[in-house]
């Protein structure tokens, strides 16, 4: 059986913990929390390691989901990101490479270079299977920090 | 006790809220401004530009603290009372704090809108907790080590080395219980150790060191640190020059956890208070980005 799947970006700010008074990642935060409430109530969680999983843990509660790992789950929530060397102000500064490598992400997620990725700060281990970013699957596309960040939702085909 | 918020007048506040309280005097002399609020209107510019920097308190002062020429009741009302209900009319929501001893114009005062009464003289008219229950206002207790208001320290000292901290504690407690005795609700009383009132340098600065011991009292405490005599003998600095000395006073004022700071440079202080806040863990930064994206 098909279940929903969302993609959000592991950012530490989206964490309680790293609260602001001014949040500087409210649209983002905006779009990540309706694509996790579009997995039902119970939400596997596929991320990269311990940090990622920890955005996602937080952002499943924040719907008022359960976390499972079974794979009787409502949905699938997938973390990952583009490159962080977007801009000279980014993370990990400016790599002229950068921004084809995430416009070859935006197109689709076969076939992804891992050693780039890995030298471009991008978080795409989980990635690949996904199905390509269509309109209409993409509720957020932007790198405000120079970090590449999609949310997408995929319905259940 | 437990905290339990901060009334004062008509605002209530958080226990996680450090307040501003910006001075306003009507006065010719005061020392920091030396009469540049005198005019009325010269002071109700004053009250605007505070309150357009955040400040949430302004208080109002009618005599200056230091000796000179005596005021009457009468002289200090005609300076004060007319002036606060020009304020209030203006700033409907506005803190109104005046500082005063005398209970009679703790009592003018109170009728035209005021909403605290700053006693920096502590308690020298045993009067005015009566004034502030009957009108539901705040009331800061101060310490002065007794002495008469308006007079300088001469030769002060408390019974062993440190002995001021625990002069401070038992006085302004006292005078707590007191105006709670006299029925002022009990989140409307603020203590204040009053720095150099009554204390030679060395005092100010070990209040200043062991403020933690006073918000430890569970009583919220004010510091009025701004541009002091203890700030300008510990760094050798005149009146205009004291900002940066006061501040860091401030600071660790702060970090014990001072919860209204009387001052005449709102905008810095309120930087250095939100800086202490946040290292404290009492506020989040405004926008940290950095390492997060």
């Amino acid at each position: 059986m098909s279940t929903p799947v969302a993609l959000v970006p592991g950012v530490l700010a989206l964490l309680p913990a790293y609260a602001s008074i001014e949040d500087p990642v409210a649209e983002l935060r905006a779009a990540c929390l309706s694509a996790v409430a579009a997995l039902g109530p119970r939400v596997r969680v596929r991320a990269s390691g311990p940090s990622p999983a920890r955005v996602a843990a937080s952002l499943v509660a924040a719907a008022g989901a359960e976390l499972v790992e079974d794979e009787a789950a409502s949905g699938l929530l997938v973390v990952g990101n583009g490159s962080a060397k977007r801009s000279e102000r980014a993370p990990g500064h400016l790599d002229p490479r950068a921004e084809d490598f995430d416009a070859g992400l935006r197109r689709t997620f076969a076939g992804i270079d891992q050693g780039l990725a890995a030298e471009l700060w991008a978080d795409t281990a989980c990635l690949p299977g996904l199905p390509p970013l269509a309109e209409g699957a993409v509720i957020y596309d932007g790198a405000p920090f120079g970090v590449q960040y999609w949310v997408a939702l995929w319905d259940a085909p | 006790m437990t905290a339990a918020g901060l009334k004062l007048g008509r605002q209530a506040f958080g226990d996680d809220q450090a307040l501003m309280m910006a001075i306003v005097n009507r006065t010719p002399d005061s020392f920091f401004d030396k009469g540049a609020t005198w005019a009325e209107d010269a002071a109700f510019a004053r009250v605007a530009e505070v309150v357009a920097q955040g400040a949430e308190i302004v208080d109002i002062g009618g005599i200056k603290a230091a000796p000179g020429v005596e005021i009457s009741a009468a002289e200090e009302r005609a300076r004060v009372v007319d002036f606060v209900a020009r304020v209030r009319e203006a700033w409907p929501d506005l803190v109104i704090s005046v500082d005063t001893w005398r209970a009679e114009v703790g009592a003018a005062v109170c009728a035209a809108g005021a909403d605290v009464l700053n006693d920096a003289w502590g308690g020298a008219d045993p009067e005015l907790v009566d004034v502030a229950a009957q009108y539901d206002a705040a009331i800061v207790c101060t310490h002065t080590g007794g002495v008469t208001p308006r007079t300088r320290p001469y030769r002060i000292e408390y019974d062993e080395p440190g002995g001021v901290v625990a002069a401070a504690i038992a006085d302004t407690v006292a005078y707590a219980e007191r105006a709670l005795a006299a029925g002022v609700a009990r989140e409307s009383i603020v203590i204040d150790p009053a720095h150099d009132f009554g204390k030679n340098t060395f005092h100010s600065l070990e209040l200043t060191r062991r403020l933690g011991e006073m918000v430890a009292t569970g009583w919220p405490v004010l510091v009025s640190l701004s541009n002091k005599d203890f700030v300008g003998e510990t760094l050798g600095l005149d009146v205009g020059e004291r900002l940066v000395g006061t501040l860091a006073a401030t600071a660790v004022c702060a970090l014990a956890g001072a919860r209204i700071y009387r001052v005449h440079q709102v905008v810095e202080t309120r930087q250095t208070v939100d800086m202490v806040w946040s290292i404290a863990g009492r506020r989040p930064p405004l926008r940290a980005i950095r390492g997060l994206q």
